[in-house]
């Protein structure tokens, strides 16, 4: 068999691999589909070349193959081809590049009414804190992590007290309201990632770094970390559930907020203290 | 190419003129004429004992096969520790031993020696060494004893480096971008000895690739003998030379990143570490910055990409030439090429660090100098192809190697300008995309260039050509096996399964992809047993093998052209050469055979079409 | 071999001159020596250690959220009672400069074949490096004594102390490995390996006084870069 044939399947293959795959992106569940249009885009524009050039090649070792009575062309350059091909590869990149340019705009400008969410990441687990009423955030510090102050929230903060803990690695969102997730991270790198929301970022111990993406499927999602994290990492998982308002507001106000866990904090104390009185 | 020196008519007029159509009127006596030798013959040491001749040797060619085999055995290393990988991915607990920390291991010791001790000795101390100085027409590298201490530090690094595996506690299970804090930290593996052992590993790889480096660089620079310019140097040897250029520049951020690592692990510094909660203690680091690292490595880590890259292109324009039987198509433009991503690939590193956490503005920046390098890119390829274009073209071994190098090598840099936009990145980072991307452009498509250039010039160092049914079989194995290898495993990037899972229990999208992954793992079992062929194939042959006898491919460059096959030590006899044309002068119409070697004088092909270069 | 002198080669000048040079075939550097040209391409690769090292200082600096010591306090030495600021380091930075022209000398008297001007200014540049490191030694001890530590630092960020001796450390063994050859050095001119063309003892190359250059060059940007450290360090 002429290796050229080959050549042509593996390209034909890859072809048809790419129609019939099964694998293929999850159904994107937030704002970030511009993300998947330019991936679409940039398999048009790319693929494209990749077939062109191989088909191109394949053509050459059918067409050019070695006789021994022919000789092949002599031409060192072709200014005006080359010209050519630089402007229209240079065309191809532009196009590639402005739609992604565009929408990393977008990604770094964080909506002015994005609710913030605290994403705290530690070897290997998660847990959430959201603004209480006030809609701010109170600040935190790694050294004030204990048993009793879970996220290490700066007491003398005003703004911490009706901070909403959520410690569980599941965390419920408001369908249709854009969110802020503010990571950080006690010890190593982290990620915290829902393939479906398409949109990710690093958390990294001493910085506060932050995405945000607006959900527009209910529904549940699994988060995973991406940011090899040591040996727990392939085990450091998560949840996301996508609530409609109504749903989201009763789940919102079962939840503990920073205040309550103090009061319950010393009122165990105190009745520890009368314990041993006794 | 008559422009290559309009701005410097002195030189023109007194180095070699060929003449241009059949005229012969320009016959002058002095036609041949090559300037005078501006530098003394070299003055080598000839060693005597089989110690001074085979192991602590002196001779560039030899120092390039010890480099040669050196790297294959740790590439050896490496790949049985992918095939370790493969099959926990493909067949979770098969593999009884397996636990996590091994598997964080294997990923991690199989990245670091296939991208530095492996790729990088491969082509710079291998090919580097054996081709400079014949290629460039010299009679040894301008160092001999610098260079032959370069190889042992390598020795010695592989060393340290294979040492890790026998203390306590094991390699260093990092991932092989070392990131802190966790490298250096409870929780990951080896983070005790490991990690010091890699580190000073790296650190005496980049002392003895500096003194191997300098070495590549002065003889090109000042070593070529009399006629060769710069433009009528093989690509090999452009590819080789802006490598190294590369490597001096990048291997200091790792030298400086690994040294300030080993310092924060074993002094307890704080370069790279913050204030750390650990087991519900606070350590006793503070106040450092962990993406500080993150530049530090990507500053090497992407140079490093092209360290392996340029070495490849120039090595496949090479061989594209010679088995097309046609001169390299924009010859300059590929030169340019060479040089301009070279460059830019000191400007692009951030873009491994889109998602890292660092000042998100920074991705505009990145993301358009990274496309920037997708048109030099793409000019490479074009040019390849168009070399094939009205070729004559032999379709063995040497050639396919060629012809998959130019299907893979397009596929992952296709799938390279959707991780270097920015926001497309953002989806596809740290998933199965990135890892089938990177193992497809730099993983496969380089080691296609290797193995054809194994093909090409084991005539030249062993005197006997490779058996071509065998090579065939080994090809397409290897072919087919790594693109069904890597093609799928961009659509697992896709479903979201992100890299460096040791299990991928439970999650919906993760089990649908459970077939394909044993699929792949079979392929992956398939492709590293048939590279023990070649292996096979250079024992058989390396004895009964076809004699190759003086220039066997009818190549050009001057490698081919030395008295002796295989050369000898100073490589060229009495006379060093004298160079009167570029390489690629295949098919001149008018020229009795379909090639004119570097060294024939213009009086010799007058009335050919020759083109002045 | 010293520098090979080409017969008829005319180079030009400017960037004319270099392009021409750059197009033409055998050498790139019309008539320098291989070594000098190693020399210069491995200090180029030096210069990217010591910016990544100092790179790394402003990073560090910048993100460090405790309060960086104020360097004139901290490096202030009691003369005579009253503490100089930079009192020890004028000093040191002085010794330094001085070696470097005791340095260009020598290479010039090695060029004249003058054996004893040569042998005896490179012993004084190596004096003067000598000198330089033990100062060094002292300052380091005088830190150390006051309780700064690579981790910790009692005068404010504990990475003062890391990067301070870090990057000291790696300049300071620069200066000893300069110093240990400059001594080598001092014993060949002495010795006239150089006159005699004498086979090196590893490399088994003929010697000639172009390498009293390369160590030279050497030596300058080991001053060069001290400057910049110093600017860094102790003015910043």
């Amino acid at each position: 068999m002429h290796p050229g044939i080959i050549f042509f399947l593996v390209i034909l293959g890859s072809i048809l691999f790419h129609i019939f795959t099964p694998w293929y992106w999850t159904d994107v569940a937030s704002n970030w589909g511009g993300m998947d249009d330019t991936i679409t885009l940039t398999f048009w524009i790319g693929g494209g070349v990749f077939v062109a050039v191989c088909l191109f090649m394949v053509y050459c070792v059918f067409k050019f193959s070695y006789k021994e009575d022919r000789k092949a062309d002599y031409q060192p350059e072709d200014k005006k081809l080359e010209k050519i091909l630089t402007w229209a590869t240079t065309i191809g990149v532009v196009a590639l590049l402005a739609p992604g340019l565009v929408i990393w705009n977008n990604y770094v400008n964080v909506p002015k009414n994005a609710i913030e969410v605290d994403v705290m990441a530690w070897q290997w687990g998660w847990q959430y804190r959201l603004p209480g009423e006030d809609g701010k955030l109170g600040t935190t510090q790694v050294v004030n992590v204990t048993d009793d102050n879970p996220f290490g929230i700066n007491l003398d903060d005003p703004y911490g007290k009706d901070d909403v803990m959520i410690q569980s690695d599941i965390l419920n969102l408001e369908n249709n309201k854009p969110v802020k997730i503010l990571l950080r991270s006690v010890d190593v790198l982290h990620n915290w990632y829902v393939p479906q929301f398409r949109a990710k970022m690093d958390a990294v111990p001493g910085i506060v770094t932050y995405y945000w993406f607006e959900p527009n499927k209910t529904g549940e999602f699994e988060v995973l970390c991406v940011e090899y994290c040591g040996v727990g990492h392939y085990a450091m998982r998560g949840g996301v559930i996508v609530q409609d308002k109504q749903d989201y507001s009763k789940w919102l106000n079962e939840q503990e907020t920073f205040s309550d866990l103090i009061a319950k904090q010393q009122k165990i104390n105190t009745d520890k203290t009368k314990l041993a009185k006794k | 190419m008559s422009e290559d020196f309009n701005n410097n008519k002195t030189i023109q007029a007194q180095s070699s003129e060929t003449l241009t159509g059949g005229g012969g009127g320009g016959l002058t006596p002095d036609m041949d004429y090559v300037r005078p030798a501006e530098v003394t013959d070299q003055d080598l040491y000839h060693g005597h004992s089989f110690i001074t001749k085979w192991v602590f040797c002196q001779d560039a060619k030899v120092i390039g096969v010890q480099y040669f085999l050196l790297a294959t055995f740790t590439g050896v290393v490496g790949l049985i520790l992918s095939w370790l990988m493969r099959l926990q991915l493909g067949f979770p607990g098969a593999a009884g031993f397996m636990t996590a920390e091994h598997y964080y291991q294997f990923v991690t010791m199989h990245g670091m020696i296939m991208v530095v001790y492996f790729l990088t000795a491969l082509f710079l101390g291998g090919f580097g060494n054996y081709l400079i100085p014949l290629m460039v027409g010299a009679r040894d590298m301008v160092f001999p004893y610098l260079n032959m201490v370069s190889f042992w530090s390598f020795f010695v690094a592989v060393a340290v480096l294979m040492a890790s595996f026998f203390v306590p506690g094991g390699p260093t299970g990092a991932g092989w971008t070392l990131y802190p804090p966790q490298t250096i930290l409870e929780g990951t593996p080896g983070s005790e000895y490991g990690i010091l052992l890699m580190c000073l590993s790296l650190i005496l790889f980049v002392a003895g690739f500096t003194m191997g480096g300098l070495n590549y660089l002065i003889t090109v620079l000042q070593a070529r003998t009399r006629g060769m310019t710069l433009m009528r140097m093989p690509l090999t040897v452009w590819g080789i030379f802006t490598a190294t250029v590369l490597a001096m520049l990048a291997f200091p951020a790792l030298l400086v990143g690994a040294l300030m690592m080993s310092l924060d692990k074993v002094l307890g510094t704080s370069f790279f570490m913050p204030t750390i909660l650990k087991a519900g203690e606070v350590l006793e680091y503070g106040g450092g910055s962990p993406i500080l690292f993150q530049h530090l490595f990507w500053f090497f880590g992407h140079p490093e990409v092209y360290i392996v890259a340029l070495p490849a292109f120039g090595i496949i324009s090479d061989l594209i030439s010679v088995h097309a039987r046609k001169n390299i198509f924009g010859y300059r433009m590929m030169v340019w090429a060479i040089v301009g991503i070279g460059a830019l690939s000191f400007f692009v590193w951030a873009h491994h660090m889109y998602v890292s956490g660092m000042n998100p503005w920074f991705g505009f920046f990145f993301a358009t100098t990274t496309l920037i390098i997708a048109v030099p890119t793409a000019m490479k390829v074009y040019n390849w192809i168009l070399t094939l274009w009205k070729g004559n073209i032999r379709m063995n071994t040497v050639m396919l190697w060629c012809l998959g190098f130019i299907v893979t090598f397009v596929n992952g840099g296709i799938t390279g300008i959707f991780l270097g936009n920015v926001s497309v990145d953002v989806p596809l980072s740290d998933t199965y995309f990135v890892v089938a991307h990177f193992h497809m452009v730099m993983g496969i498509a380089p080691l296609m260039v290797i193995m054809g250039a194994i093909y090409h010039w084991f005539p030249l160092v062993a005197g006997r050509f490779l058996d071509e049914k065998l090579g065939k079989w080994h090809f397409w194995t290897t072919f087919l096996g790594a693109y069904s290898i890597y093609f799928p495993m961009h659509y697992l990037g896709f479903i979201g399964v992100p890299r460096r899972y040791f299990e991928m229990y439970d999650s919906p999208y993760m089990t649908s992809a459970v077939g394909m992954n044993e699929f792949i793992s079979l392929a992956a079992f398939l492709v590293g047993a048939a590279q023990f062929i070649l292996i096979y194939n250079i024992i058989k042959t390396l004895k009964t093998g076809k004699p190759a006898g003086k220039n066997p491919w009818k190549a050009n460059s001057l490698e081919w052209l030395t008295p002796t096959v295989p050369p000898e030590h100073g490589n060229w006899g009495d006379r060093l050469p004298v160079v009167h044309r570029w390489p690629y002068d295949f098919s001149v119409p008018g020229a009795k055979e379909d090639y004119i070697t570097q060294t024939t004088p213009p009086s010799e092909v007058v009335n050919t079409g020759v083109e002045k270069t | 071999m010293s520098d090979p002198k080409i017969d008829g080669l005319e180079l030009k000048p400017g960037f004319k001159g270099m392009a021409e040079d750059t197009g033409s075939d055998q050498t790139m550097f019309k008539g320098v020596h291989w070594g000098k040209a190693m020399m210069w391409i491995f200090l180029l690769s030096d210069t990217f250690i010591f910016s990544c090292f100092l790179i790394s200082y402003m990073k560090g600096r910048g993100s460090t959220p405790v309060e960086w010591p104020n360097p004139s306090e901290v490096f202030a030495l009691d003369a005579f009672g009253v503490p100089v600021p930079l009192l020890l380091i004028a000093i040191m930075t002085f010794v330094l400069i001085t070696s470097s022209g005791t340095m260009a000398l020598a290479v010039k008297y090695g060029y004249e074949k003058n054996r004893k001007m040569c042998g005896w200014l490179v012993l004084a540049t190596a004096i003067g490096g000598l000198t330089f490191v033990g100062m060094q030694a002292f300052e380091w001890s005088k830190l150390i004594h006051e309780g700064v530590r690579p981790w910790e630092n009692p005068f404010g960020a504990a990475q003062f102390g890391s990067f301070f001796f870090m990057i000291t450390g790696f300049h300071g063994t620069h200066v000893s490995i300069g110093v240990i050859f400059l001594f080598i050095y001092a014993y060949k001119v002495f010795a006239g390996h150089y006159d005699d063309q004498k086979r090196g003892w590893f490399t088994s190359m003929k010697g000639d006084y172009v390498e009293i250059e390369i160590l030279g060059l050497y030596w300058h940007f080991v001053d060069l870069v001290w400057v910049f450290i110093f600017a860094f360090f102790y003015l910043w």
